[in-house]
Parts: C-alpha cells; structure tokens; sequence
C-alpha cells in the first residue's frame, strides 16, 4: 500500500493509502467516492487523443490534438477557456497563460456562487481557520444549507462532527450539531438540532437568532416553523460555546438571495463575537480544486462575471473545456449554446462534454501521481507526488504547455 | 429493530422543559432509541393526559432494554465510506488511537475499516456489545448517516 492524496472531492484526504494489484485497485481509508475516482482515473494512465467529425472518431498523436486545437482556438472569434475546478494550481495558472495569449475568455462554474461567497465580507478574499481548527476547537457546529453525507462524505468524520481535538476531549460528546436545511437530510441524522425551514427562508431565521444573541428578545413564537423552545436553545448554544462554526453550502449560494444570506451569516458571527466567544463561517464547496481557482484565478474571474450571457448570447464560437463535465453542470440552456460552439475537451474520458466535443486529450488525472499542487476546501495547499509507476505520461499540465507553446508559435 | 428518534420526538412533550438530562426534547428521543434512557426519565411523560404517548413509548422501546441477543449488519449497498462509525466506535479509538482524530483506520485491530470505498466489519467480536463487555453500544449505527449499519 502507498501513500497517496485523494482528489475525489475538496477534501483532499491525505491520510488514505492504496495498490494497484493487476487489473483492481484497493484501498483504505478512501470513501466511496474517492475509491471510484481513483479507480476511473487508472484507466487513464497514458495520455491519448481522438477528433471527431461527422460522427467519425479518429485517434491522433497529442501533437497532432494540440495542433488541431491550436488552430481552432486561434482562428476562433472569441474563445472560451471553461472549467478547472478539478485541475491543479498549475494547470490554472497555465489556462490563465493561454487565455492571454488567445485574447480569449477564462471562465469557471466558481463564477457561479463561489466567487461571490469568497470575496463577500463575510470571508474578504480569506479564511479565518482551517478544519484543523475546527477539529480542535470547534463545538458548536452548524451545517446550513450544505449535506456533508452527499458531498462531502468525510468531513463530518475527519474535522467536524466526530473527532476529539485539543479543547474536543469527547469527540461527538463535547459538540453540539445543528443542521439546517430545506428538506430532511442524511446529515440530520447526527444534529442536537434539526431545523428544517422553507426555501428562502434563511436570513428570516438568522436574523432573528442574531438579534436574541444581541441580548433584543426577539423571539416571542415560532420563526419559519421552529418552535420559540428550540430556537432559545439555539441561541443559548451560540452564547455559551467557546467556539461556533458553521458551514454553509449551495442552499445559501444557489438562490436568488445568496447575498442577504451571506450578510445575515456574518452579521450572526459578528454578534457572537461581540458576546465575547469565537465564531466562524466556512464554505462546503465540494468541486476538488475550487479553492485554487478562486486563489489564482478569482481576480480575472471578478472583473467580467456575465460569461455565460456572453454563451447564452451566442458570442463564443470556440470553447475549450477543461477538467470539468462542463455539460453536466451548466443550466440547461448554458449547455445547449456551449455544445453549439467548437468543442474542444482536455480531460478524463466517458464525459458528457468529451462525447460531444471535436477535439478531446485525455490526460492522467493529478490524483494517479502527477507532482501538482491542489488547494483544500479551507485553503490549504497540498501537494501530490508520484506513487502508481514512474511512467505515468504527462499529465494536463504538459498538455496545455504544449498548446500554449504552439499558440505562441 | 431500529428505532426512528423523529417518531419518538412526536410522541414527546415537546416543551424543551429540560427536566430531563438531556438538553432537549431531540436529544431525548434520540437517547430513547439508543436504549439509553427510558421513557419514565421524561418527567412530564408521567403527567396526566399522557398515558397513550408513554405506554406507545414504551411498547416502542421495549425489545431495547436487553443486549443479550444482538448483532451488527452492516448493508455495503448503502455505505458511503465516510468513516463515521471507524471514528466513533470505542473499540477503534483504543485500538488505533489516530481514528479518534478522525484519520482513517490503516491497521488490522479495528472493529471497522474503510476498504475499497466501504466499510467493513473486520473484527465484529472486538464489538462491545459482545461478551465479555455486553454493553448496550450503538453508536456506530447512532452516526451511521445512511442508515447502512443496523443492530438488532
Ligand atoms: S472525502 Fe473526498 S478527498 Fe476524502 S476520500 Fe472521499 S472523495 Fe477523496
């Protein structure tokens, strides 16, 4: 068994080891999903390529893939540079590069939700703590609008629900969870606190909880259908404990008020502090490397947000995919216009977006012993290291070198 | 047999009163279907107007108050390898001290170990719930977040 860092999700688990024994892979301490990413990432060892047209597939050299790509990009109108979220820091500075070099426009599923979290006042470009942090110290912890046993299957073990840490003597005895959601999840199942409320109704409730943290008796019947006894209960939680941290995810981003939702959550953290006891917010983004895209990639991305107007309204012709599933993932009729422009695809096979694409590379991915880096959902930086074979080719880091080489050219 | 704490919260008080040791009427519902607690802990439960939710509650609980007969299944299908019951279980703290800061069990001496994506019960007699310990031990199911273990 090997050392090795997973990549499956934003947790980058570092304390998993596997084997590749024949035709299997085994391993430990890997979640399911991690397991089933590493296992469809060895299938891709070797980087390959194919073009397509017509409904006829013809594999070709990565020269002659990074050739056909070149010129499409270079010919194109308006290209656009889509994706990332599952690439190493490396190959997001080099897509930066080529974005440059192409005149074209660098874009990211990050610009939807993660960008406007990260620079909000809330977190002002950084972290406060890391989830060694919250392992040691938290003990209040709320997951609002985020289901951890979804997404991101460790987190509750490894950092926030069940370990001991320092001032955590008792593990899950020495916290109290709360969950907050629009629905029952899986992760309630854990929760002191389980509140459940209606779609939109986020800041309603955590502006109340504020203001009765702010010592105002705001509380006098029940807000969003939460019984007055159990929301006290809550706030007399955020009172006493030493150190409250919650995790909001895509229920606070992905609606129309994500802004109101994110002022609410900081104004809550604010109250508590001014209460004398310590309080934090932190992301659940689960993409693998959206952390490293908002580090290197956020102030570009900031400056122009309405790409995907700019896809709606038909004025890329030329789109160059990397790493993500970009069809997968858009809204609907973003992915319509995407696959209306000239595709192009660096990435793992059997995706949506290779199936359609013209040009497809497939490169090894990072997690099967590329030396990149990536960054943690809390920003911390992690490096990968080779453990399958020391002849894994190169991986998509050495792909865009050579399109940027020729698009230099 | 399982028991769901959501249909025991509805057949509680629901006042939060905090006569009980438990902070809050979830947290009671929740000890009740660990078999922690008996519904007689509950001192409103005993009032007046009552009497059906209690006897309910105990007709509930009842096949809990004995761990002499029991097992842990564990269904691969539902796992998700989060690893929640390799970091909870007592047995897997003491037998390999670094899964009680939530890393992952990498040795033989566990109960639980995350194998190729799923949790797999590699030492089920090391369970306390087995002689010599006997003890009414639930807390993997307690954090299994997907319903995968069961103990009966
Ligand atoms: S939680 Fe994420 S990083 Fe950790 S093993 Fe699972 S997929 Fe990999």
């Amino acid at each position: 068994m090997k050392d090795l860092v997973c990549n499956g999700c934003s947790l980058l688990c570092d304390d998993v080891s596997a084997e590749i024994d024949g035709a299997e892979v085994k391993s430990l301490g890997l979640c399911r999903l991690g397991h089933a990413h590493l296992s469809e990432s060895l299938k891709t060892l070797t980087a390959s390529a194919v073009i397509r047209d017509g409904g006829k597939e013809d594999t070709v050299s990565i020269e002659e893939a990074v050739k056909q790509a070149g010129e499409a990009l270079q010919s194109a109108k308006q290209p656009l540079l889509y994706g990332w979220t599952t690439t190493s820091n490396e190959c997001i500075q080099e897509g930066l590069v080529l974005a440059e070099h192409l005149g074209g426009v660098f874009d990211s599923p990050v610009s939807q939700g993660t960008i406007q979290a990260m620079s909000h006042d809330i977190h002002s470009g950084k972290l406060d703590i890391d989830l060694e942090y919250v392992r040691n110290n938290g003990e209040f912890i709320i997951y609002w609008g985020t289901d951890p046993t979804e997404s991101l299957h460790r987190h509750p073990s490894r950092f926030a629900v069940l370990p001991r840490g320092e001032k955590i003597p008792e593990g899950i005895e020495s916290r109290t969870i709360g969950v907050v959601d629009v629905r029952e999840t899986e992760t309630m199942k854990m929760a002191n606190h389980r509140l459940i409320i209606s779609i939109g109704g986020d800041s309603e409730l955590i502006e109340v909880l504020t203001s009765e943290v702010s010592g105002k008796s705001s509380i006098t019947g029940p807000v969003q259908g939460i019984p007055a006894q159990e929301l006290l209960s809550i706030v007399r939680k955020l009172q006493t404990s030493d150190c409250t941290v919650i995790f909001y995810g895509r229920g606070i981003l992905n609606s129309n008020n994500a802004d109101e939702n994110l002022t609410a959550i900081a104004g809550l953290i604010g109250a508590i502090r001014e209460s004398g006891k310590e309080a934090y917010a932190l992301p659940m983004f689960p993409e693998s490397n959206a952390m490293g895209v908002v580090n290197i990639a956020g102030n570009k991305l900031k400056q122009d947000l309405t790409s995907l107007q700019k896809l709606l309204a038909g004025e890329f012709d030329t789109t160059l995919v990397v790493g993500d599933d970009a069809l997968a993932i858009l809204p609907g009729p973003a992915a319509k216009a995407l696959a209306q422009t000239n595709l192009i695809y660096i990435g793992r096979p059997g995706t949506f977006t290779d199936k359609k694409a013209m040009i497809s590379i497939y490169s090894p991915d990072v997690i099967t012993g590329i030396p990149n880096t990536m960054t943690r959902l809390d920003n911390q930086p992690f490096n990968f290291s080779a453990w399958t074979r020391d002849d894994v080719s190169e991986g998509m880091l050495g792909i865009l070198s050579k399109l940027n080489g020729f698009v230099k050219k | 047999m399982k028991l769901n704490p959501m249909e025991l919260y509805n057949l509680l008080p629901k006042t939060n009163c905090r006569l009980c040791e438990a902070k809050t009427c979830m947290a009671f519902a929740t000890k009740l279907a660990l078999g922690d607690v008996s519904p007689d802990e509950c001192p409103p439960l005993l009032e007046e107007g009552f009497q059906e939710k209690l006897e309910k509650i105990r007709e509930m609980v009842a096949p809990l108050q004995s761990a002499a007969e029991t097992g842990v299944k564990l269904d691969e299908s539902k796992c998700t390898g989060c690893g929640n019951c390799v970091v909870v279980c007592p047995v897997d703290v003491a037998a390999e001290p670094p899964t009680s800061e939530g890393k992952a069990a990498m040795g033989t001496a566990t109960v639980f170990r995350v194998e190729n994506g799923i949790s797999k019960i590699i030492n089920l007699e090391k369970c306390r719930r087995f002689p010599p310990d006997r003890l009414n031990c639930r807390v993997c199911e307690q954090y299994c977040c997907t319903d995968a273990i069961e103990i009966w």
